[in-house]
């Protein structure tokens, strides 16, 4: 546990550092890097002073990068001119967006991976599971935002039948259960496109440790005993199947989903993440590209601490490892 | 290995269409740019559905998107091969590095590749990338730096446990100095690991860069599947948005999906215990 922490430690400096540095590394300096020359052509000597001197940047290297630290550690991201707003803000208004999304895909690919991986697992060989196993391969290969198109053509546009864009419809002045029914509606789209690109590592795992399980003595000893078949598929082999799942699949699984959401928001408008880094990229507004990639960074480093603590709440054997 | 390449092949379906797309896609890499038109070409034909002369239609700046596709295939192609190289080029030497000096140099390496290991590589590469706005070779240099460490990290473990194989021992009683063992013995002998490396990473490198030009992280004047993708999504309102942005989404689709089986069949060949699963 310590050495994985340490890991994280070291990958949010490399993080932060990546952050600091190559702005100032940049021709034309830290100001024009970050906001562009087209504000600096805007505002006032005096502004520029004030700028300056707010990041420190008269002060040696070293100094900055401490009071960057510190600031950091503050929540203060800097200030977006294209917003007109503090960063922070801004990504606390795009963040839940983001997480709803990411949660509710994390709950329902997941329970979609290990119900059809016991199935598939249990009649190994079956016609049900060569389909399933195939469609599963194929649809894993797919970039996630093309299957986020093709959801957005067949769904939208062909059929009609979900909005293809945004979070909530505006202009409408829908109350209560309405409103709740529109963003739920919204949703469909880019939550289904992220449970279908993350569905199939959930499944292939449990799949394969199933069919370990199955071939274990106490599945034939359950089996001996006369318990029905509903009871070994899914309290015998199917629990400790599930285990695999959250062990194997950890960092990348979390890393992927984030940069997944990212990708699919971009393509429905959806106003979270993904949406405000390509805004921020298409406007350079480069305070909140950095300090979005930043909260980004944090994210992915606590979902994998969390996942960290919870693999030897389910495993215990993951502790003799270490 | 004694086994037959060619009959893993000819049993593998998978592989096998995987390794007909990937001819298929060098050929019209190849090719194809002498037989289609100029994909930079402005015309006032602008807009097009799919008609004669112009297969796929045309996009907003009247330039023939078939075109625009066999030069963005290319594009990839070229990602893929480079930055598979690149990347599989650093995590090579860093493996064998540090499976073969150890103590504290395999240490404060491994430690680093953890660290990278963390963190998904588009958001380094978002990060450097978005100062930049890179064209596609400083993309592929960009790829390379920050996608080498899971390739680092296996042919790590490989080198420790060929460093204890006899011949390797030997070698060094008859005294073999390092450098020599290391590129004599060792690194032929990783041979089908590098191979899964340099596909693994060839695939991650056409992903990556197709994402982030779809994101519109790239200079958007060159040509690649992701940029054709990117300038087709503000086009949603219009009939002509499918023609122009599904087929560069199949051929990615499909170069990711035959590099995958690909890999697979070589992982498979080195690994028998994953051949029945």
């Amino acid at each position: 546990m310590k050495k994985n922490i340490l890991n994280y430690l070291i990958a949010f400096f490399i993080i932060i550092s990546l952050n600091f540095f190559v702005p100032r590394l940049m021709p034309g300096g830290p100001i024009e890097a970050i906001y562009g020359s087209e504000v600096l052509l805007n505002i006032s000597p005096e502004t520029k002073e004030a700028i300056i001197s707010s990041f420190g940047l008269d002060k040696p290297l070293f100094g900055q990068y401490f009071q960057y630290l510190v600031s950091i550690l503050k929540g203060d991201f800097g200030y977006s001119f294209y917003q007109n707003s503090p960063v922070l803000k801004v990504i606390l208004n795009h963040l839940p967006w983001t997480l709803g999304l990411m949660g509710s895909a994390l709950f329902f690919s997941t329970s979609f991976g290990i119900l059809l991986g016991m199935e598939s697992g249990w009649k190994r060989g079956s016609k049900i599971d060569k389909f399933l196993l195939n469609f599963m391969i194929f649809s894993a290969s797919f970039p996630s935002f093309f299957i986020a198109i093709l959801f957005l053509i067949l769904f939208g546009i062909i059929l009609g039948l979900l909005p293809i864009q945004g979070a909530r419809s505006i202009y409408s002045n829908l109350g209560g259960m309405g409103s709740i029914v529109d963003i739920i509606k919204h949703a469909l789209l880019p939550m289904a496109s992220l449970i279908f690109v993350f569905t199939p590592s959930t499944y292939i795992i449990t799949r394969n440790s199933m069919i370990s399980n199955l071939a274990e003595p106490y599945i034939l000893l359950a089996k001996a005993k006369g318990l029905k078949e509903t009871k070994i598929k899914y309290y015998h082999a199917g629990k400790n199947s599930i285990i695999p799942v959250m062990t194997q699949t950890g960092i990348r699984f979390a890393t992927r989903l984030i940069t997944g959401a990212l990708f699919i928001e971009i393509v429905f408008s959806y106003p979270g993440m993904g949406s405000l880094i390509y805004n921020s990229i298409q406007l350079r507004d480069y305070p909140v590209l950095q300090g979005s990639l930043l909260v980004i960074t944090i994210l992915v480093l606590v979902v994998n601490i969390i996942l960290d603590f919870f693999y030897k709440k389910v495993d215990p054997r993951i502790n003799y490892a270490y | 290995m004694h086994i037959s390449l060619k009959n893993r092949i000819k049993k593998d379906k998978k592989a096998k269409f995987g390794i007909i797309i990937v001819c298929v896609f060098v050929l019209i890499s190849v090719f194809g740019p002498i037989l289609v038109k100029d994909p930079y070409h402005f015309s006032i034909d602008y807009l097009r559905l799919p008609v004669a002369g112009h297969i796929l239609g045309t996009n907003d700046l009247g330039q023939d998107v078939f075109a625009r596709l066999v030069y963005g295939m290319r594009a990839s192609l070229l990602v893929a091969i480079s930055a598979g190289f690149l990347s599989t080029a650093i995590g090579t030497i860093i493996g064998t590095l540090s499976g073969f000096i150890g103590g504290a140099f395999d240490k404060v390496m491994m430690r680093i590749v953890d660290a990278f290991l963390v963190i998904p590589a588009i958001i380094f590469i978002m990060l450097v990338a978005a100062f930049l706005k890179p064209g596609i070779m400083t993309l592929i240099i960009l790829i390379s730096l920050f996608h080498w460490q899971g390739g680092a990290k296996i042919i790590r473990g490989q080198t420790l446990s060929l460093k204890n194989k006899n011949h390797i021992v030997s070698s060094r009683t008859f005294g073999a100095k390092k450098p020599y063992v290391l590129m004599r013995h060792i690194i032929p002998d990783l041979g089908n690991i590098l191979v899964v490396s340099f596909i693994y990473n060839a695939r991650a490198a056409i992903f990556l860069e197709a994402g982030l030009a779809f994101i519109g992280i790239a200079n958007l004047s060159t040509i690649s599947l992701g940029i054709i993708m990117h300038n087709a999504m503000k086009f949603y309102y219009l009939p002509v948005w499918i023609w122009w942005l599904v087929p560069p989404g199949i051929a990615l689709s499909l170069i990711l999906l035959s590099l995958t089986f690909i890999g697979t069949l070589i992982e498979k060949i080195i690994d028998p215990r994953l051949r029945n699963a």
